[in-house]
């Protein structure tokens, strides 16, 4: 069980790695927020179910599963409210910018 | 024990480079961007740190932290798109 918790964690931190190399490769906004929402959504779920299978006792599991929830729900709502947020005041790519 | 350290150590690099793209980004969309991905490096940083010492009351801060970036992050989005009018 432990075993599992480390290899999920793990998952959750090569996920953040990717978006954050993510961050700094590519030149437009879209595709930044294209990848970096990986770290909110995919690496955070990861990471707390992995925290869920190391806890100690059931309600600090429950705990731990609340967040995961949260992440959930917050983490893709917040990522479009930028997105839309970018895209209603205009902003627009350039005629020769590309990934 | 030694596992959460470098675990930390890692989610604190990415957050000093996160931090780095914040003052370099052109647009103000870009340092909205790395304040979402920030805070939820803070969130990974808090449940690990309870997990490593034990603490069961680091988590509620975590819960709280979670729910105060979100609404902080929506509120700035639609102050800028809204061009300055909060309604």
């Amino acid at each position: 069980m432990t075993i599992a918790g480390k290899i999920l964690i793990a998952a959750g931190v090569v996920f953040a790695l990717l978006g954050m190399v993510g961050l700094f490769r590519f030149r437009t906004f879209y595709a930044r927020i294209l990848i970096t929402s990986n770290i909110d959504s995919a690496g955070m779920i990861l990471m707390m179910i992995g925290g869920m299978l190391h806890s100690p006792t059931p309600a600090f599991a429950l705990k731990i599963g609340i967040i995961a929830v949260l992440a959930l729900i917050t983490g893709p709502l917040s990522t479009h409210a930028i997105l839309r947020s970018a895209r209603i005041s205009g902003y627009k790519l350039k005629l020769g910018e590309h990934i | 024990m030694i596992f959460y350290r470098i675990i930390l150590g890692m989610i604190g690099v990415f957050a000093i480079a996160d931090i780095v793209r914040m003052f370099l980004g052109p647009t103000i969309f870009d340092r909205l961007l790395c304040f979402n991905i920030l805070s939820a490096k803070i969130v990974m940083a808090i449940t690990l740190y309870a997990l490593m010492t034990e603490q069961s009351s680091m988590l509620d801060v975590a819960i709280v932290y979670s729910l105060l970036a979100f609404v902080s992050t929506v509120l700035i989005a639609r102050f800028i798109r809204n061009k300055g009018e909060l309604s």
